[in-house]
């Protein structure tokens, strides 16, 4: 790392910087009284705009930080219904320029119908307000003496760049401009596919690659800034996912020089944004693998793995065309969506299936003579359930949002705004929360009632109404029953069962205009929020404990270990259910300590990708896991720590040990 | 058909051999090494594991338990009582066909990487026939490795041999009268085998645990240097001590005394061997 990184480094993590922000609110009601709703969206971004102050820190090139915590406002505003978490067409941008851009939308408004002259009119008006805001920056840059970004300035955003500078300062400018108008979580997509172009430009013209490395550890820096501004549903939760990897529109291999430097821009700086995703498959090479394993290794949770060879058929299922689902990249988390063309919303809501199981087994267990009686009732409850996760959908309307439309693919050539399904995609996601409690649950039914009759119905039912309150020894017998992650056939199947429900339940959904409903095994925050609500459930969970998070094998189960676990996960056919959510696993930092361990980590990412996992997120256990092992020793029962040669449960330690294991990971990272 | 009890299945196991490996760790051991960090896996009996952490001290177990004389003897109704999960068996019988049958499941996995079956302990080769069914049912399947102290009659080791594919062997300590005092028995046996090992032509790598003052010293290592330089060895993995190794006794009921200083730090020495051109790892 360069001594000019170290310092901004510093700089970044002193947070002097939040110093600078002030708090300003610009009340624009009156302005905005009698305009319409396209209107309205474009005044407030220009009015926000026009609240912020250029803020240029020393030694920086990349610019554009907030300057006030709040902008504009009106009255009745609701930011909620900002449509946000998709993908902007950054390549077409970055290749016209905003000028061009912007003629081609007057020329639109020149030629169009009365009915779309207000879409094309506010367009223009967020245009110029950004591009009059660019100036400004650029003024203030060239009077602070920032030289290279004041260069930088007089081509972008005005003009297309030249140079990996001019593209990095105009990325960061459509970045903070839709931040301004109040796009959140706006992920970065294929980074090394649109950037690419600039890099190799400078490389030719006799920058070096070092050079150029320390210019995206400076872009990847700056946009560690003002992550607080925008959080989703805590800290850090930001959106900034950036896709590195995968094929172009023919399916050739893309992963470049340029992809590698991205990463090791990463692992030096070890921040937590971008977050970066990996698109794989069977091809991938194994020092790919194993470069991506020494990222793991810092702990900060990416790369995440993306695997083409069941992303991609899987998104074709649910009607993308084949070139555009070849060109995905992930959303704020791990939703799979196309960037530029889709105003997909993957995170509507989820759908909780150990609630739906609580529910079923509550009010129906009794009258099922058969194990399969009641699976076929838990199928018709999910059924149901999804009528009601698409009503959500359906409830869900967007503010117009012009400015944003300008990087929407379909919306300047059809008049229509992203949030009037001007996109070429509008389809919906959901996440299906709690898979492993919900199979396991039904397992340990299948077993202590219907397959070996240890206990009788009334006794399970009222010992899950009194949260085992007195029934310790029942919900031990519940506990040692089949787990999902073990690769066990009958758990595993059921598993199957459940998902294959959800996705033909929403398969049949289509709407009048033409958009899907898309399964997915993420959980985003369900995974606690949702089970809230749960009571207990017959897997021996407690009212109210967590599930597993996403796709992974609930928190009550002891595992075999790793193989075993990718078996179970990967043994659904995953292109069936891909609106994203990643399996996570975790491995002890002791296990990467050297080029052997990192090595197999490598091959049992590998391993995951060959067997057809869809989506894969390994994390280092660092010191956090294990301080949290401490205090909550019912929540890592599969903690293993290997030291010296030997494994041993982590919770099974005596504190002594556990405290000086942690006390050593203070040194691994 | 025979049958072992088994104290742990490790998938994933990532010093145990070359690629992933799966390790099989079979109870009971004719060693006892002070610094033993698997207590569990030395006795054939089938103990009781109590994990001290999330225990909230409500007495159920105990009223389940046996008493012999003052040491308690938890039950089967201990474990099944505890609200916690904190008891559970620390060994599973098999027989050779189920356990083959469950570590074979992932030999898609293992191969590919290059990777195979550990067995380890315990002394493995303590349960030697067992041992044996094992390693034939897996022959054509994946890579067979032991991990042995060595001990056990030539004979034996002989026909473990012919069915092995790699051997991490354990050389501690060259001084037969230190090697009784610290592990309890000779180490004719295990040289013995040591010389069988190498005239076997098998793929093999020879270990050493460093412990402070005992196996640590210039004289022993010097003595496993010229051991090894003797028989064309040029590779060694040490495995330096560390104050972990207590770890798991109080759960199994059992003191950790080691005669020992724990808090020295081990010495490796490099010198000794890289002076005999053998090349040392230290894991
Ligand atoms: S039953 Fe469990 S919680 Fe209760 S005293 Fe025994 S070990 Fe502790």
């Amino acid at each position: 790392m360069t001594e000019r990184i170290q310092k901004q480094l510093q700089n970044l993590k002193s947070e002097e910087y939040k110093s600078r922000r002030s708090d300003v609110t610009l009340d624009i009601t009156d302005d905005v009284a009698d305009k319409t709703p396209l209107m309205k969206s474009a005044l407030l971004f220009r009015a926000n705009l026009a609240c912020e102050d250029p803020i240029i820190l020393p030694d920086d090139r990349i610019g554009f930080y907030r300057s006030k915590m709040v902008g504009a406002t009106y009255e009745g505003e609701n930011s909620i219904n900002v449509p946000k978490n998709i993908i902007p067409d950054y390549e077409m941008m970055l290749t016209k320029g905003m000028d061009q851009v912007r003629s081609e939308v007057v020329e639109k408004a020149n030629s169009c119908d009365d009915e779309q002259k207000d879409f094309y009119d506010s367009v223009c008006l967020t245009l110029d307000a950004a591009l009059e805001f660019a100036d400004r920056y650029r003024e203030s840059a060239k009077k602070a003496g920032s030289e290279e970004l004041y260069k930088a300035l007089c081509q972008v955003p005005h003009k297309a760049p030249e140079t990996l500078l001019e593209a990095c300062v105009f990325l960061k400018f459509i970045i903070f401009t839709l931040h301004c108008n109040r796009n959140a979580q706006i992920p970065f997509g294929r980074f090394d596919q649109y950037m690419r172009p600039y890099y190799e430009h400078d490389l030719k013209h006799g920058i070096s690659r070092e050079e150029l490395l320390e210019l995206i550890e400076e872009f990847f820096i700056s946009v560690n800034y003002d992550g607080d501004l925008y959080p989703g549903m805590q800290q850090g939760d930001n959106g900034q996912s950036l896709m590195l990897g995968g094929c172009d529109k023919e399916g050739n291999n893309v992963f470049s020089d340029f992809s590698k430097l991205c990463m090791e821009a990463s692992l030096e700086l070890k921040l937590i944004d971008p977050k970066i995703n990996l698109r794989v498959d069977k091809n991938t090479p194994i020092e790919l693998l194993e470069f991506a394993t020494v990222m793991t290794k810092q702990g900060l949770g990416f790369p995440q793995y993306n695997n083409d060879d069941i992303v991609i058929p899987g998104l074709v299922k649910l009607g993308y065309s084949l070139e555009d689902a070849r060109d995905y990249a992930v959303a704020a988390c791990w939703e799979f969506i196309i960037p530029a063309k889709g105003m997909d919303i993957p995170n509507v809501t989820a759908l909780s299936f150990p609630k739906i199981i609580a529910r079923t087994v509550e009010s129906k267990l009794n009258e099922c003579n058969s194990f399969e009686e009641l699976l076929n009732f838990v199928e018709k409850g999910i059924n149901e359930e999804c009528d009601k996760v698409i009503a959500v959908a359906y409830s869900r309307k967007w503010e117009m949002s012009p400015y944003l439309s300008v990087y929407i693919r379909g919306c300047i050539e059809s008049g229509k705004d992203v949030a009037e399904r001007g996109a070429v995609y509008n389809n919906f996601g959901f996440h299906g929360t709690g898979i492993a409690t919900a199979a396991d649950s039904l397992a340990a039914i299948k077993e202590v009632i219907y397959d070996k009759g240890i206990y009788t119905k009334e006794e399970l039912l009222e010992a899950l109404s009194l949260n085992f309150e007195g029934y310790n020894e029942l919900r031990n017998r519940l506990l040692s029953c089949p787990k999902m992650g073990n690769n066990i056939p009958g758990v595993d199947g059921i598993a199957d069962r459940l998902m294959d429900a959800f996705s033909n339940a929403l398969k049949e959904k289509e709407d009048i205009y033409g958009r899907r409903f898309r399964p997915g095994t993420g959980s985003a925050m369900y995974y606690i929020s949702s089970a809230e609500k749960v009571p207990a459930t017959a897997d021996g969970r407690k009212a109210g404990e967590p599930f597993g998070s996403s796709f992974s094998p609930s928190l009550e189960c002891r595992l075999n270990g790793p193989l075993s676990c990718i078996k179970s996960f990967t043994k659904h056919d995953m292109t069936e259910i891909i609106n994203g959510g990643p399996l996570t696993m975790e491995i002890h930092s002791s296990t990467f300590r050297n080029d052997e361990g990192i090595k197999k980590v490598a091959q049992l990412v590998k391993a995951f990708i060959d067997l057809g996992g869809h989506q894969l997120q390994l994390n280092s256990i660092n010191r956090d896991t294990l301080l949290d092992a401490l205090d909550h020793p019912e929540r890592h029962k599969n903690l293993i720590v290997r030291v010296w040669g030997w494994s041993g449960y982590f919770v099974e330690l005596e504190r002594k040990y556990q405290e000086h294991i942690i006390k050593r990971t203070e040194f691994m990272f | 058909m025979k049958k072992a009890m088994v104290f742990s299945i490790e998938e994933f196991a990532t010093y145990d051999g070359p690629g992933i490996r799966t390790t099989v760790f079979l109870k009971g051991c004719p060693l006892r090494c002070e610094w033993c960090h698997n207590p569990e896996g030395q006795s054939t009996k089938n103990q009781i594991i109590k994990s001290q952490n999330g225990c909230t001290g409500c007495g159920r177990c105990v009223k389940e338990a046996r008493f012999v004389g003052k040491r308690i003897e938890y039950t089967e109704r201990s474990i099944e009582v505890c609200p916690n999960r904190l008891l559970r068996y620390c060994g599973v019988w098999y027989t050779s066909e189920e356990l083959v049958d469950k570590i074979g499941e992932n030999a898609d996995i293992l191969n590919a990487s290059g990777g195979g079956i550990t067995f380890s302990g315990g002394e493995p080769l303590s349960q030697h026939e067992f041992l044996f069914e094992c390693l034939k049912r897996l022959k054509n399947k994946t890579s067979r490795a032991i991990q042995t102290s060595g001990y056990c009659d030539s004979d034996v080791f002989k026909k473990i041999l012919s069915e092995t594919d790699y051997v991490l062997y354990d050389i501690k300590l060259v001084d037969e009268d230190a090697h009784i005092r610290y592990t309890g028995v000779s180490n004719k046996k295990i040289l013995d085998n040591f010389k069988i090992l190498v005239e076997s032509g098998k793929e093999f790598v020879v270990r050493t645990p460093l412990i402070p003052g005992v196996t640590d010293t210039v004289e022993n290592l010097n003595g496993i240097a010229t051991l090894l330089a003797e028989n064309q060895v040029s590779y060694i993995e040490l495995l330096p001590y560390n104050s972990f190794a207590g770890g798991k006794y109080a759960s199994v009921g059992m003191e950790y005394h080691p005669s020992f200083d724990e808090g020295l730090r081990p010495q490796p020495h490099i010198d000794i061997f890289e002076e005999k051109s053998i090349q040392v790892k230290i894991m």
